[in-house]
């Protein structure tokens, strides 16, 4: 199982990545309490699509196990795993269990 | 944040409900939602509308067309991705991007994209879901100058000079109307031309059309044209009614219609059919189905119902139409170089896509 720690490097990896196709003004913080959805989120619709497609990749190359964040079960809950980094650090552990326990 | 999910069924259901029609923004109008159910290639439990709502009121919407492609002897079922809109203060709700990613769902990741906004390419891009299919190259051909509109629409302040900018449109359209008078008169590729005009597919039209739409990639059919003759998007009606002013996309003009033109030659053969979409002073040619020998003439054909129609714009898409346009040397202000995107969905990557046509109106782009 990858531990918490491995997956908040994956998602700040995931940020430096989509800060270069950002502006200056757009940047994303790195830090896991920070906002990105939401009344004061920074990701419009482009910007979140980003987010899901590359941490898609990341996840599959650094922890070694892909993730699905696209179907309907997360999209049914975007608000909630997409609210911050931590929040979506937090369901990325929770799929990789579920993976790991069948 | 809800989303529905509205199956042709359901929309059958919805276009019954008060509650359905009662919110501040509409997510589709009565008419294109008669459209929805009517379409040919749908079937009742299609999704075809997914809708948004925060506390009961609508944030966001898509819909989309149920089509087939067709690959050899081979049926694709698929979905055209339409009218997609966002609440713009709910832009970072990410509602946009559980749209997208619930169609894709819903169709098993296949759909397809006709045209789209630049916002809406952006996030189709970013998804990285989708491939380019075919960029169509067209011409729109200017005939009429229409000042009055074109300045009008950038700088409505200056409505107070309109009656100076129509004097000026008079005049050009008097030396238009007498450059196409000697043009038509020397022109003798449409004098042994005959038409007949229809507004449904009648059965020699359905049997010409089968006979030459077998490399189209939706191949269109009698069921189809009727179904977009029958139930346009947009209706003749001037002035904005309630709904239109609740919905984002267009639901009126003051001018919309179709029409069907079957071109006969000299000894009464059927050489052609094509459909035209007028709306307001455009008019856009949606699909063509003629030989290619007959290119010159199909042509002539549609430029002198641009004319005879007083419309200032043309439209063309079909490759061969285009091609011959140049030989027919009629008058025109000016012929711009114009294109539409197509994309598919990479799941649909198999498809052994070779040597197929697309059409102007395909995807959604008729009923616009």
């Amino acid at each position: 199982m990858a531990p918490r720690e491995n997956i908040t490097r994956t998602l700040f990896n995931v940020i430096d990545e989509l800060n270069q196709l950002r502006s200056t003004e757009e940047q994303l913080e790195k830090n896991l309490a920070a906002p990105l959805t939401g009344d004061s989120g920074r990701l419009d619709s482009a910007g979140l699509i980003n987010l899901i497609v590359l941490t898609e990749q990341k996840t599959a190359e650094e922890l070694g196990m892909p993730i699905l964040l696209t179907d309907d079960r997360t999209m049914s809950q975007v608000k909630e795993v997409f609210g911050t980094l931590g929040t979506l650090a937090e369901y990325i552990q929770r799929l990789l269990n579920e993976k790991r326990d069948g | 944040m809800e989303i529905k999910t509205f199956t042709v069924a359901d929309l059958r259901t919805a276009l019954l409900s008060a509650d359905f029609w009662h919110t501040k923004t509409l997510p589709i109008t009565k008419h294109r939602a008669i459209s929805f159910i009517h379409n040919p290639r749908a079937d009742e439990d299609d999704p075809v509308l997914l809708v948004a709502y925060e506390e009961s009121q609508v944030i966001g919407y898509l819909g989309i067309l149920p089509d087939k492609l067709f690959v050899n002897d081979t049926v694709y079922k698929f979905g055209w991705l339409t009218s997609w809109w966002v609440d713009p203060s709910s832009a970072t709700t990410g509602v946009g991007a559980i749209l997208l990613f619930r169609a894709l769902n819903a169709y098993q990741q296949e759909l397809g994209v006709s045209g789209g906004s630049k916002d809406a390419r952006k996030v189709l891009d970013a998804s990285q879901k989708f491939m380019a299919l075919k960029t169509l190259k067209g011409l729109d051909i200017k005939f009429r100058l229409n000042v009055t509109g074109a300045i009008l629409r950038k700088r409505p302040a200056l409505n107070i000079f309109r009656i100076v900018f129509k004097i000026f449109d008079d005049v050009m359209d008097e030396i238009v109307n007498l450059r196409n008078f000697f043009w038509k008169r020397r022109n003798d590729i449409c004098q042994g031309l005959t038409f007949e005009y229809i507004s449904s597919i009648d059965e020699e039209t359905g049997q010409f059309i089968q006979q030459h739409h077998h490399y189209d990639l939706t191949r269109k059919e009698k069921a189809d044209f009727n179904w977009i003759m029958m139930y346009p998007w947009i209706l003749s009606a001037p002035l904005k009614d309630s709904s239109g002013k609740k919905y984002y996309f267009s639901s009126r003009s003051n001018r919309f219609f179709y029409l069907g033109v079957k071109v006969f030659a000299q000894d009464n053969q059927l050489i052609g059919f094509f459909m035209l979409k007028v709306r307001d002073d455009r008019m856009s040619l949606v699909y063509s189905y003629f030989e290619s020998q007959h290119a010159l003439s199909i042509t002539a054909a549609v430029v002198y119902h641009a004319l005879a129609m007083d419309v200032s714009a043309l439209s063309l898409y079909d490759q061969q139409l285009v091609a011959s346009f140049p030989e027919l040397r009629c008058p025109y202000w000016s012929a711009k170089e114009i294109s539409r995107e197509f994309s598919l969905s990479k799941a649909l990557a198999d498809v052994p896509l070779t040597n197929y046509r697309l059409h102007g109106g395909d995807g959604d782009l008729a009923f616009y």
